[in-house]
């Protein structure tokens, strides 16, 4: 996208930014790259195989990538959500970044695979996409392409969990929890888990089981789920991550659902408008405090 | 050890299983789950067993699982009663182990038996026997046969399995693979005609499939990246790193673990073995708060130096089997191929540059 690298170029170029962290072409797919020099603008792309949340490398636990210096990053609109919510939550400042956004038709699921955007391939994430065109970068990019294909959404999956008898339903959570090695790589790809020391490291008191067990899987995946209540931005990092293959993003989903019908809550990405974790109004439903 | 090569029916392959399940003999094996994940999976009946497809995960923890008890505890007063886990380990067949992940077996035995003989390891290596089979699975990920493997390797198995028409030959690799097909007689058959042709045939287009992927000098990587502590490639190839160490559990070779005593109510727990990987910030921090990993860049540098100079050093073995699982499941598409490729050019410095850097070489 020409567009994209004449702007990068132009940021390294003026001193404006030290780094733009954007998407390049690998031996195998494209991967997150981490421009410095303005004659390597040209490695910059953009396309539906643009599948990472490169607002996770905003997060103040990457202390290695802070030491470049101020950077832009090139967001899409869930990239952008991700962006609000660590401004919102005071990790960095608006000021400290530059946003290169991009118009988005939808992704594909895997960076590596083909770039065509059909039923089969795309992100079941994109489906009802409410922000396709940004508001927070400093830059809007590109055309608006079409909406991303029709396709079996993340909301469907949910609805058809919901509907199981509960024993059916824990059954399913169970089978997939025993999966679950603890590598933790769903809380380090997430751009929202910012926490210095997270609550599953603690030892002393060791308030989560370390070991891949019922109880130790099950208390883990379920306190990740509610850090993230109404704040995840919805990017799906989690499950892409996971190299056990458990759908997170069900209970991403799941939580943002309740955000909205009990909170009317919305994540999306005006840094001002805070979370229901943050808020509090008279009018909160409270049916869940038992 | 008779070494010898008999051919497997694929007729008699479920019968094989089947006799197997009878006996109380555990059967492992790649299978689908109810999603089409195919992994290793202790094998219920023979209809699951799957040989089309490479298992996601690694062996390893069939022999090292990623939360093992070691014994349990109970306190009461000032007295502390330990409970030994059973030592006993029964029987089990690995069917269909990947040259990759048997091979990395082999490779954690030096570490497993090194200045402490584990015991849960070697008890459950003497009670699994493995049947291999040659790996017609290799992609743009794979480089088993730049790391001393290959993708015919019979490294670390008992017996070796050849996809042959009509079934598969099977090449004897141990005295417990010999025992093995003793013991399952009546399911083996002499080689037909044709069949050790067949096989040959069949090796070399599994061996093609990966060869052209990545070419090392392990030897010279390893002087490379014991001189090369403080060189800017490893803060460069870690930027992109999450810190996930998705890379060390997906690994047959990564073997670092954790102990913790996990409480069980009052006065009582289990000590129990995790593993844990060189990704993690917590892998390194002292309690006092230092870490002497300060950064993703320490801890990449670390994990391409165990696996290339650190264990060759100590135990003259590469710590990777070129599986390519870490590459195929990193979230952040950081490559091992193209990691190495850049170690190698680094180590092999072009001809000119060899010139300048020679006493009274061109300046």
């Amino acid at each position: 996208m020409k567009a994209l690298r004449d702007k990068a170029r132009e940021l390294l170029e003026l001193g404006e930014v030290q780094v733009v962290i954007g998407y390049g072409q690998g031996r195998r797919g494209v991967r997150p790259i981490f421009v410095t020099r303005p004659q390597d603008c040209e490695q910059l792309v953009f396309d539906p195989r643009c599948v990472q949340n490169l607002a996770s490398y905003l997060n103040p636990r990457r202390a290695h990538v802070k030491r470049l210096g101020r950077p832009a990053v090139v967001v899409k609109g869930c990239d952008c959500r991700a962006v609000a919510g660590l401004i919102r939550e005071s990790q960095i400042a608006r000021g400290d970044v530059v946003l290169l956004g991009v118009r988005c038709g939808g992704v594909v699921v895997h960076p590596h695979g083909p770039a065509e955007l059909t039923a089969d391939t795309v992100a079941p994430r994109c489906q009802g996409c409410d922000i396709r065109e940004p508001q927070l970068p400093d830059e809007l990019l590109g055309e608006l392409p079409p909406p991303p294909p029709e396709a079996p959404g993340i909301a469907e999956r949910v609805a058809a969990l919901d509907a199981l008898p509960v024993d059916e339903r824990m059954a399913f959570w169970k089978a997939q929890f025993s999966r679950c090695i603890r590598c933790y790589a769903c809380r380090q790809a997430c751009p929202l888990c910012y926490c210095a020391r997270c609550i599953a490291d603690f030892t002393q008191p060791r308030w989560i089981d370390s070991s891949a067990h019922a109880r130790g899987n099950t208390a883990w995946n379920h306190t990740r789920a509610m850090h993230l209540a109404g704040r995840c931005a919805g990017c799906s990092e989690c499950e892409r991550a996971c190299p056990q293959g458990i759908p997170l993003t069900l209970l991403n989903e799941k939580l943002a659902q309740v955000g909205r019908e009990q909170f009317e809550h919305r994540v999306g990405d005006d840094p001002d408008v805070p979370a229901p974790v943050g808020d509090f109004r008279k009018g909160d439903a409270e049916e869940f405090i038992v | 050890m008779s070494k010898h090569t008999l051919h497997l029916a694929q007729a008699q392959l479920h019968g094989l299983v089947s006799d197997l399940l009878a006996a109380g003999t555990a059967v492992i094996a790649p299978a689908a789950d109810g999603e089409d994940r195919v992994e290793y999976t202790r094998l219920a009946s023979p209809a699951a067993l799957s040989l089309d497809a490479r298992p996601l995960s690694p062996l390893k923890g069939f022999l090292f699982p990623r939360s093992e008890p070691l014994f349990s505890y109970e306190q009461r007063g000032k007295d502390v009663t330990l409970h030994p886990v059973s030592a006993e380990f029964s029987p089990r067949v690995v069917l269909g182990a990947l040259p990759c992940d048997a091979g990395g077996l082999a490779v954690m035995d030096a570490v497993m038996g090194w200045d402490y003989r584990d015991e849960p390891w070697f008890g459950r290596r003497a009670a699994t026997t493995i049947l291999s089979i040659v790996c017609p699975h290799a992609d743009d990920s794979c480089f088993c046969s730049a790391v001393g493997l290959h993708a015919d390797s019979p490294r670390g198995a008992d017996l070796l399995l050849v996809p042959v028409d009509g079934g598969f030959q099977v090449q004897v690799h141990s005295d417990k693979g010999a025992a093995f097909v003793d013991q399952h007689a009546a399911r083996f058959a002499e080689q037909p005609a044709g069949s050790a042709e067949q096989a040959r045939a069949f090796r070399q287009r599994c061996r093609d499939r990966v060869q052209g992927n990545l070419d090392l000098d392990p030897p010279a990587m390893r002087s490379w990246i014991e001189s090369s502590f403080a060189h800017s490639l490893w803060s460069e190839i870690a930027l992109a790193c999450h810190g996930c160490g998705a890379c060390t559990m997906v690994c047959p070779t990564c073997h670092c673990f954790d102990i913790v005593d996990e409480q069980e109510g009052v006065g009582r727990g289990t000590r129990r073995r995790n593993w844990d990987g060189c990704q993690y910030e917590l892998f390194t921090l002292h309690g006092g708060g230092h870490n002497p990993r300060p950064d993703q860049g320490a801890r990449y540098r670390q994990r391409i130096s165990h696996k290339f100079a650190i264990y060759p050093d100590r135990f003259d073995e590469l710590l990777c089997t070129g599986c390519g699982r870490c590459v195929r499941d990193c979230p952040a598409g950081i490559d091992l191929l193209e990691i190495l490729d850049r170690v190698q050019a680094l180590a092999e410095p072009p001809t000119d540059e060899l010139l300048r850097a020679a006493p009274g070489g061109a300046s």
